[in-house]
């Protein structure tokens, strides 16, 4: 167990390992985003990236093949990449395209190229791809009345071609957001028109949606956990990426308290949840399809 | 980039406390629509709704609205009329229709403001125009038209001085049985208590450039402290916003000057954060400030007439809507900060040839996009939330922020069935 203590001067916000685990990127309501590298039990702050404005909710690591790259995102609005080489840290990129606190960001899978999902307090998720050329291209889409809380990308996935079984499956490129609409819907990326479409609208809260996470899991059926400030979290299931979304609760009671994030191991197949009362816990799927309690997590 | 919703009426409002909140409006007494008509209307808003003409519901109403109220548990929505009626209104279950509950005769000359209570929720203080006519109501016990006839609201007692014209009252946020009043020419405010049937306090206020005393024309509660309240001005000559600890009425915790020369129609001390604080007025425009620093933070752009009521929705703070006599009520984010594309739109405008300027300049609405200017970044404490926010990563390991929200530990949780060989407590 690694125990890194006052890391920052003000509350922490999100805190994310790398693809190898070697290196630790913190942000806080402090401004900053402190990254420390982890070896064994012992760890060392090798940065601190200072330039947003405002609380840094989220950060998130680039896959590796592009380089050591990290996004987050702020109330200050923008969305900043920053990036190491030769053992300096520095910012490569800006992203002002919301008009309020962007709540998250996360890094599409890396099959897709260098693309980036943010979610903002405005209403709205922007889309921003990083070209050959260096310019990129933000698609900015109106989600959530009242605000998007969270945005998550499904795992690279591909669709039958219903009527001519010789011809290659498709790309299924596809989104989650939630709301302070209380709402949870999917995009889908349409190739021929080149824009996000709104797949499905799913309607299972009673408060806020705070997070959502789409399962990592590549099998035929996709998991997607929504938890809210109603204190529930709600698993949604869809069989061969097409068809109605299943909802199941995690639990039948309310938590004991608001849900602020979900996660899924790796695998996808265990899920923490993180609640305001400042507990993880741990669930998977047994063999009936209930929700089960899966371990317990060292405070 | 753009507001939420703007609704092109001349009218008062108030928000419901739901968390996905509706908006109320009613014609605003004094002002003549564009086609002349005479009729006054409730009409009730969903932020959900795609179009900013359509209503969810709407009433047609015997006079104008001097101002709206919806009570804290959403059950009543209250109307000052212009005809000195206060009428109460009702959504039905579903929110799809709105009707007329019943219609409280006591007033003999316009109601200028009323009030929910926050904490006894059936409690609802009106005021007139006429002097001494403050009035308070038990909803329940009059909120069908037989029992209305017969009830005698209660009076809250005796002023310390003749009382004038009141323009503003505001409930205590804690004391249930406080309140206070404000006038539109007098130089003070009136602290009230129904314990002891009385006003019991006058505050006012001394400016120390003038040395004059200013009519003090708005009053708004601390959400939290019951002894602290914000007063506001209304005369154009010292347009100050004041913070007081009644504790020690003698002298101000923090005088906020607007620097636009204007008197202050409203105010809005916001439930979830006492360190924001939204007030607009006859300078035609919308401030938050952090009263508690008696510093102002955003100032929302100018608009054509008066901004006479702006509140924040009690449920959810990020939106407030501000009303004025420009015939429109904005919804808006209270955070609206310049991004790419607004700086493109300018840049596009400054390339235009003069002969598009001048094809164009008459064609557009010039406020559509404009921002606040934001003097300093202050972060709801809404937003401040914690959380151990736990994310997976490589090698079954999770990383979770500590308790204490300052640190950061990373753990490998032993996952039930995975690993057989271990005694695991239940």
């Amino acid at each position: 167990m690694v125990s890194i203590t006052n890391a920052h001067n003000d509350l922490i916000h999100d805190a994310v390992l790398d693809y190898y685990g070697k290196r630790l990127a913190t942000c806080s309501s402090d401004k900053t985003i402190k990254i420390f590298e982890v070896e064994g039990e012992n760890h060392k702050l090798i940065d601190t990236l200072v330039g947003h404005e405002g609380p840094v909710w989220r950060v998130d690591w680039a896959h590796p093949k592009f380089g050591t790259i990290l996004a987050s995102c702020s109330y200050d609005g923008k969305v900043i990449i920053w990036k190491e080489e030769n053992g300096k840290w520095s910012q490569i990129a800006t992203h002002a395209v919301h008009s309020a606190s962007v709540n998250s960001v996360q890094w599409a899978p890396h099959e897709y190229g260098v693309m980036l999902l943010a979610a903002s307090s405005d209403g709205k998720v922007s889309i921003i791809e990083f070209k050959e050329t260096g310019t990129s291209t933000p698609i900015v889409i109106d989600a959530h009345a009242i605000g998007v809380n969270s945005a998550c990308w499904a795992p690279v996935s591909y669709q039958d071609v219903e009527s001519d079984s010789n011809k290659p499956t498709k790309e299924l490129r596809r989104f989650v957001t939630g709301g302070a609409d209380n709402l949870v819907k999917i995009w889908k990326y349409d190739n021929d028109t080149q824009l996000y479409v709104l797949e499905e609208t799913l309607n299972g809260h009673s408060d806020w949606v705070r997070d959502v996470a789409w399962s990592p899991s590549v099998l035929l059926r996709s998991y997607i956990a929504s938890v809210s400030q109603d204190r529930t979290c709600v698993i949604w299931s869809q069989e061969n990426n097409k068809g109605p979304w299943k909802k199941t609760e995690v639990k039948q009671d309310k938590f004991p308290d608001v849900l602020w994030r979900a996660s899924w191991s790796l695998s996808g197949n265990i899920l923490a949840l993180s609640g305001g009362d400042n507990k993880v816990t741990l669930w998977k799927e047994n063999l009936t399809g209930n929700w089960e309690p899966a371990g317990e997590v060292q405070q | 980039m753009v507001k939420l919703a703007e609704y092109n009426r001349t009218a008062t409002f108030a928000w419901s406390h739901d968390k996905i909140p509706y908006l109320a409006s009613g014609t605003a007494s004094g002002t003549m629509d564009a086609d002349f008509s005479n009729d006054s209307i409730l009409e009730l808003w969903s932020l959900l709704s795609t179009s900013s003409d359509k209503p969810v519901c709407s009433i047609k109403t015997d006079a104008k609205f001097n101002d709206l109220d919806w009570s804290f548990d959403n059950k009543f929505i209250a109307g000052a009329l212009d005809n000195g009626a206060i009428e109460l209104f009702s959504m039905n279950d579903s929110k799809t229709t709105v009707s007329s509950v019943t219609k409280l005769l006591k007033h003999t000359s316009p109601v200028n403001t009323l009030r929910f209570n926050p904490k006894q929720t059936n409690l609802l203080l009106s005021a007139g125009s006429n002097n001494n006519e403050l009035y308070i109501w038990d909803v329940n016990q009059c909120s069908t038209p037989s029992t209305a006839s017969s009830y005698t609201p209660t009076s809250p007692g005796t002023a310390m001085s003749s009382m004038d014209e009141i323009k503003s009252v505001a409930w205590n946020r804690n004391n249930t049985r406080v309140f206070a009043t404000a006038g539109a020419n007098n130089p003070y405010a009136s602290i009230w208590d129904l314990k002891v049937q009385k006003e019991v306090l006058h505050l006012n206020y001394t400016s120390e450039t003038t040395g004059s005393k200013p009519l003090l024309s708005v009053v708004e509660w601390h959400p939290v402290s019951s002894t602290t309240i914000a007063t506001a001005s209304g005369s154009d000559t010292d347009p100050v916003i004041v913070t007081w600890d009644l504790r020690n009425a003698n002298q101000p915790l923090k005088v906020m000057n607007t620097g636009l020369g204007k008197g202050i129609l409203s105010l809005d001390w916001c439930a979830q954060d006492s360190g924001l604080m939204l007030s607009s007025g006859r300078d035609n425009t919308a401030q938050l400030w952090n009263p508690e620093e008696g510093k102002l933070l955003s100032q929302f752009p100018t608009r054509t007439n008066w901004c006479f009521k702006t509140k924040f929705a009690p449920a959810v703070p990020d939106i407030f809507a501000s009303a004025s006599f420009d015939a429109k009520i904005q919804v808006q984010t209270l955070q609206n900060l310049e991004n790419t594309f607004d700086k493109e739109e300018t840049q596009q405008k400054i390339k235009e040839s003069e002969s598009e300027f001048w094809n164009n300049v008459s064609n557009e609405e010039p406020s559509q996009n404009q921002k606040p200017t934001v003097l300093e970044l202050q972060t709801p404490k809404w937003y401040e939330h914690q959380s151990p926010a736990a994310n997976w990563a490589f090698g079954g390991k999770l990383v979770q922020i500590l308790p204490d929200g300052k640190g950061v530990s990373i753990s490998k949780p032993t996952i039930q069935g995975l690993e057989p060989n271990e005694v695991l407590n239940d």
